[in-house]
């Protein structure tokens, strides 16, 4: 099959072609309303070892954080952030053993996360990488990576606001095929 | 504090664990802002001691 497929209307695709494909939608979780929290279940599995998570659209009831923790694990969590403010300062988003990563931006505009998490289902520790951009103008963007400490399998995972609440958007998680 | 929480499609009130679960993350959470404010003015007071402006001292802790 060529790199990268050429697929046309109507074509049957074989197993090959469709066990090729490199990301896969594991799962959608549209936010209800003013929600402090919003935990996905079943999210990761043994089916794959990588996954990418997104959120974009909904609104926070403020300016808020958005803050992900694996299972029940409220420690042991390690980020190193570093990015600038759209004014030009920089800035640094960073957890040290601390109670969750920070992986998120919500406003009364949008909310926003977009992160990796490698090895969330096995037996071993899990590693993160993200970018965090901000839809407020007195904002900014982060790149971010880190890993939580220890050798747990997660299946679920949650986003906490910081402050106040979360309305609308969907968060997406897809499998990176092995 | 009361929280409206969601697990996958269901919408509901937090238990009172849950709740502190909440809490105890926002504490902490505003103790690694605290934490992170006093490190930064440990970095500063140095420097405003041997005379340096609030602009002077943000360009040679490249803030």
């Amino acid at each position: 099959m060529a790199t990268p497929p050429d697929f046309v209307a109507g074509q049957v695709l074989t197993a090959a072609q469709m066990n090729a494909v490199g990301l896969w939608l594991v799962k959608t979780q549209t936010i209800g309303t003013t929600v402090s929290s919003v935990t996905v279940t079943d999210a990761f599995s043994a089916d794959y070892q990588h996954y990418k998570i997104m959120l974009a659209g909904g609104v926070a009831s403020t300016t808020n954080t958005l803050r992900i923790t694996l299972g029940a694990t409220t420690a042991g969590y390690y980020q190193g952030g570093y990015g600038t403010t759209f004014a030009a300062v920089a800035a640094a988003a960073n957890v040290n053993n601390g109670a969750f990563w920070v992986l998120g931006t919500g406003s009364t505009n949008s909310l926003y996360t977009n992160f990796d998490l490698l090895n969330p289902n096995e037996t071993n520790e899990t590693m993160m990488q993200g970018f965090i951009p901000d839809s407020q103008t007195g904002g900014g963007s982060y790149s971010v990576g880190g890993f939580l400490n220890n050798a747990t399998s997660y299946t679920d995972f949650t986003i906490t606001a910081s402050t106040g609440t979360l309305t609308g958007g969907i968060v997406y998680v897809y499998g990176y095929r092995k | 504090m009361a929280y409206k929480i969601q697990i996958d499609d269901e919408v509901r009130e937090a238990t009172a664990e849950e709740a502190a679960v909440i809490d105890a993350q926002r504490s902490a959470g505003e103790q690694l802002l605290a934490e992170q404010a006093a490190a930064l003015e440990a970095r500063k007071a140095p420097l405003r001691r041997i005379g340096l402006t609030d602009d002077e001292i943000a360009i040679v802790l490249g803030l």
